[in-house]
């Protein structure tokens, strides 16, 4: 599903060059739920903006579902956004003014669908994160995690085959981050692959593996992930 | 997909009316100050007889024999007369205008003091001029200094409450005249075949844009049946009975010619030519200058749009420049506070020409509701300036040209206005670690 | 204050600091221009006529027969001596911002080789001068034997006539013009008096041309009749002016009166200026919209700013800035933008004045424009900048702990 090799990523200022990633390779398999770990500046969260097509890299190969990501213009990247990857952010980034039908509606409307299949998919989505109740009101009338299941929604509504989440349970309490991960759980059991990307062990450890991420680089996995390695081959 | 970006763009500017405020009143201020002045400017500046004109010119000859200097404006006597009876081309006419007292001798109104315009038959084909009763008088008319006479449609309303007059008598001075034909309501902008003089006017040429003469006599009765009234344009000697012009070295008649080809053109420039020459080798021309402009040239020439007018239509588009400006950082202001949201849409799988098309959408949207605000100021601003005592105050109305030129300027000045910022917009990287939105 | 750390923020922030500059500037320039039209515009208003406005009328009339003119004038002339409150009446050609009955060239020897310009006659008959009210700088007035002469065109064959001071300038400068002669066509002219000023009927043309009048006393007759100026008291003159026209019209039918014409100076003079009126109305207004539109810009964008650096604000505060320091921060910030838009705005202001000049023979800007536009858009600045700046500086440093 998502296979990079020898990635690496640059960022440049006027004095230094900064290698946030380097010789950077990591292949998932489609319906893997892996969990991307590793301290502050690391690199994780640049590897989830490439992988999700925010940003572009500088060298190594990157291919998407089996295409090659790095020659397509904004257009084109924009459209697998749109159609096969899901976003779960951190800090939720709901938008404030749309109430929270329109906030799912966002990704189908540059999808294109028609509006009775959007009205459709929307139900469906916010049916499975149980929010269905809610749907007209503004995000700033909903606590913190149900705010991240309308997120959850969002990323769901256009069926994505990949699913991008970034600390998503790193602004909720233990009670709502336990129901958000039930949730990216059982979309994974629907056959999404899922790629987390956390800081918290305890988290990682509901994912079928995980990458450590340590200078832009991914470390020797062998030790780590041995625990799961029965199950991934199966599933893949 | 319009219509999304329509209702987030209507969403959008009423989540912050203040600022929407502000720039929809900027944009219609702007349109309604440009489109008031160019309102003016079209109805100054446009062309009286459209498809007619180009055929249409003003024969000139320098007849004074004591200065060399451009032909002068008009002709004097003897030159007007030998060029218009020559009948070099397809039309020609005579004009002289000078003030008479009018009565109608079977009403019982104070006399009035009206503008009388002499000219020859052609003069109404030449100039598609429209009659309600009757018509013009005939060559033979002409020839015979017949006394008759065309009125306008404004007197025959003041003296003959719009009845048809033909052939009622009206006194002009002290001689009867029978009315044989009465105009429909007609109102050249500018009065076109009296322009002249317009680069002695220091801009100040409002009175070119005066109504028709009340009163239209053949050439030659206009001279006799009101001797001694006539004004000079200009003379090289004194005249010896004022007003009366006809062997004075004196300037006062105007000669216009329809010619409906090119060779035409040629050929009558050179039968001017000719003519001057052959008046230096008689002794009565010193200088063989002659000019042919044709209407619009001549209207050129003569500066007929007042320097008013087109200073303030300047000063109307600088303003709305400005207002431009305003809308410019105003729009990038509202889109780069939106950066949090423009950032989230990128990564849900909006394109950078999805985002622009968004911004613009709005930002049509200000110049559409803009356009409304400027269209009433421009009504306004109209308004004002048929209250002025000017010549043109009359004239001016929004026409639909206008209207929709209103709509199209402030639409095109406010996406104009948001294609910078639009662009900033769409540049802003998708992103996941949004702090604010 | 320092203003590195200011001018490091809006580089970061170069296209709105643009932008807001090139309004300024753009601003600047026409609010120069601008005013500067405006004040040559009440420059003309508020010409000086050289006649005593308030207490003249003039009546004019016609549709007579140029061989019955001797008597219009007697009968006119009668007739309005037998109104209350009329002091004088007296037959003159033309009236300041009245009608223009004697422009003409002038030759300064009588071959016609030295042209001294086109002149304004005002042809009068007795009692014209002292109606009027012209004050004589040095010569005489004109005498009773002065008015002897009759008008064979519109002027007599010969006249001692007055001129204004700066028509004498303008054609002997430098020296006494009282005895010099000028021509027109083949009337011959004496100078024997210097009025102070005496404007053109029509004073439109070039601003050293507005006073080149000359006062020709003369006989009414055939070629000068039908124009009358009537004197009275300023209060007495409404009801002269609606009794004169009343009576002509009872006593004398057959003639026509212009009323359009037919006035008080003061009302001739007041539509005379009406459409400069309008222009210097439409100047202030433009200017007026310009300053608004610009201070509005300046808030919108100020305000921005303020939302979009709260949080930086309220790390400020927690580092110990004051509320005076904040809001000095932010009117530093304009002051450097505006002042950037200001010099900017004079090289335009320069520019667009030249594009004047040759369009609309206007003088030079004078220099004093600039720095006055500079103070005017200085404190448009400051005050725009007050509102944004103050929220600003309501920003509680408690913000720099919240995550938002």
């Amino acid at each position: 599903m998502l296979k990079m090799t020898h990635l690496s990523k640059i960022y440049r200022t006027e004095v230094v060059e900064t290698y946030a990633l380097r010789d950077f390779s990591v292949n998932v398999e489609e319906g893997e739920f892996v969990a991307v770990m590793g301290p502050s500046g690391s690199g994780k969260t640049t590897f989830l903006t490439i992988a999700g097509l925010l940003e572009s890299f500088d060298g190594g190969e990157y291919r998407l579902d089996g295409e090659d990501v790095s020659k397509l213009n904004d257009n084109a990247r924009s459209k697998i956004r749109n159609e096969k990857i899901g976003f779960v952010f951190q800090s939720f980034n709901l938008i404030p003014d749309l109430n929270v039908f329109d906030n799912v509606d966002v990704p189908l409307r540059y999808r294109g669908f028609k509006a009775r299949e959007r009205a459709q998919r929307i139900h469906d989505a916010l049916e499975t994160v149980g929010l269905v109740s809610r749907m007209k009101h503004l995000p700033a009338q909903l606590s913190g995690g149900q705010q991240q299941r309308v997120a959850i929604a969002r990323a769901l509504a256009g069926s994505p085959r990949l699913l991008l989440a970034d600390e998503p349970t790193g602004n909720l309490d233990s009670l709502m981050a336990r129901q958000v991960l039930d949730l990216i759980e059982s979309i994974n059991d629907h056959g999404t692959t899922v790629v987390m990307v956390t800081h918290d062990p305890e988290l990682a450890r509901r994912a079928h593996r995980s990458v450590h991420v340590l200078d832009g680089q991914v470390m020797d996995l062998q030790a780590v992930s041995e625990s799961s390695k029965d199950e991934t081959p199966a599933r893949a | 997909m319009f219509s999304y970006y329509m209702n987030l763009a209507l969403r959008s500017l009423k989540h912050n009316p203040v600022l929407t405020v502000l720039m929809v009143l900027a944009i219609a201020v702007g349109i309604g100050a440009s489109m008031t002045t160019l309102t003016v400017m079209h109805l100054l500046s446009g062309d009286p007889l459209p498809g007619k004109s180009t055929h249409l010119f003003y024969a000139q000859v320098h007849s004074d024999p004591d200065k060399h200097r451009d032909p002068l404006d008009m002709l004097d006597y003897r030159s007007a007369v030998d060029l218009w009876s020559a009948h070099r081309a397809d039309r020609q006419t005579l004009i002289v205008d000078s003030a008479i007292k009018v009565r109608a001798p079977d009403k019982n109104l104070p006399p009035l003091m009206l503008q009388m315009l002499s000219t020859t038959t052609d003069f109404f084909p030449m100039f598609s001029v429209p009659f309600q009763y009757g018509r013009s008088w005939s060559a033979d008319d002409d020839a015979r200094h017949a006394r008759v006479a065309v009125i306008s449609s404004d007197l025959n309303d003041r003296l003959f409450n719009g009845a048809d007059s033909v052939g009622q008598t009206l006194r002009l001075g002290d001689s009867d005249v029978r009315i044989v034909g009465v105009l429909a309501p007609w109102r050249p902008s500018p009065l076109f075949y009296d322009v002249r003089g317009g680069r002695f006017a220091a801009g100040d040429t409002a009175s070119f844009y005066t109504a028709p003469q009340d009163v239209f006599t053949p050439f030659n009765t206009g001279l006799e049946i009101n001797d001694g009234n006539f004004q000079q344009f200009t003379c090289w000697r004194v005249p010896e009975t004022p007003g009366h012009l006809e062997n004075s070295a004196c300037v006062w008649i105007g000669l216009w010619v329809q010619l409906d080809n090119n060779a035409k053109v040629a050929a009558y420039r050179q039968f001017l030519a000719d003519y001057a020459a052959q008046q230096k080798s008689l002794g009565r021309f010193e200088y063989t200058d002659t000019r042919l402009l044709s209407l619009m040239q001549w209207l050129d020439f003569n500066h007929v749009v007042p320097s008013d007018v087109r200073l303030q239509t300047w000063l109307a588009f600088a303003f709305l420049i400005i207002c431009l400006f305003n809308t410019i950082s105003l729009l990038l202001a509202k889109f780069l506070r939106r950066a949090g949201e423009i950032g989230v849409r990128r990564a849900l799988g909006a394109s950078r020409s999805a985002v622009f098309a968004q911004c613009l959408v709005e930002a049509g949207l200000i110049g559409l509701l803009g356009g409304i605000g400027g269209w009433l100021l421009t009504l306004i601003g109209l308004w004002l300036i048929r209250r002025q005592p000017i010549a043109y105050a009359d004239l001016v109305h929004l026409d639909t040209g206008m209207f929709v030129l209103t709509f199209v300027l402030a639409i095109a000045a406010s996406l104009l206005a948001g294609v910078l910022p639009a662009l900033r917009a769409s540049r802003v990287m998708p992103a996941l670690q949004l702090k604010t939105l | 204050m320092q203003i590195r750390p200011i001018l490091i923020a809006l580089r970061r922030h170069r296209l709105a600091t643009l932008l807001i500059a090139v309004e300024i500037a753009l601003a600047c320039a026409v609010l120069c221009n601008a005013c500067f039209l405006i004040a040559n515009r009440l420059a003309f208003v508020q010409i000086d006529s050289g006649v005593d406005g308030a207490s003249l009328a003039t009546i004019q009339l016609t549709g007579y027969d140029v061989s019955k003119a001797d008597d219009l004038n007697a009968r006119v002339l009668t007739a309005l001596h037998g109104i209350a409150g009329v002091k004088s009446v007296s037959v003159i050609n033309s009236i300041p911002f009245g009608m223009r009955r004697g422009t003409a060239g002038i030759f300064t020897d009588a071959a016609a080789q030295h042209f001294g310009g086109v002149v304004d006659f005002y042809v009068g008959g007795p009692g014209s001068f002292q109606a009027l009210g012209l004050q004589m700088a040095s010569g005489r007035a004109p005498q009773s034997e002065d008015y002897q002469q009759p008008v064979v065109n519109f002027v007599p064959a010969s006249a001692p006539v007055q001129i204004t001071r700066a028509l004498a300038e303008h054609l002997w400068p430098g020296t006494n013009p009282i005895g010099k002669q000028f021509w027109m066509g083949t009337s011959q002219f004496r100078v024997v008096g210097v009025l102070n000023a005496l404007v053109r009927p029509d004073p439109s043309g070039p601003a050293d041309q507005r006073e080149w009048s000359v006062f020709v006393p003369a006989q009414p007759g055939p070629y000068l009749a039908g124009s009358y100026l009537l004197r009275a008291e300023p209060g007495d003159l409404p009801h002269v002016m609606r009794d004169a026209l009343a009576t002509i019209a009872k006593t004398i039918p057959d003639v026509v009166i212009d009323r359009a014409d037919s006035h008080t100076l003061d009302t001739l003079r007041r539509s005379y200026f009406e459409k400069d009126r309008t222009m210097m109305g439409m100047l202030a207004g433009v200017i007026i919209a310009l300053l608004l539109v610009t201070a509005l810009g300046i808030v919108g964008l100020t305000s921005f700013w303020v939302t979009q650096r709260r949080k930086q604000i309220g790390i400020r505060r927690a580092l110990g800035a004051t509320r005076g320091d904040i809001l000095r921060y932010f009117q530093t910030e304009n002051f450097l933008i505006v002042t950037f838009g200001i010099v900017l705005g004079m090289t335009l202001a320069y520019g667009i004045n030249l594009f004047l000049m040759t369009r609309y023979e206007l003088p030079h800007l004078p220099w004093l424009y600039l720095p006055v536009g500079a103070i005017v858009l200085w404190l448009l600045g400051q005050l725009a900048v007050l509102g944004p700046a103050l929220r600003a500086a309501q920003v509680p440093p408690v913000v720099a702990t919240r995550s938002v």
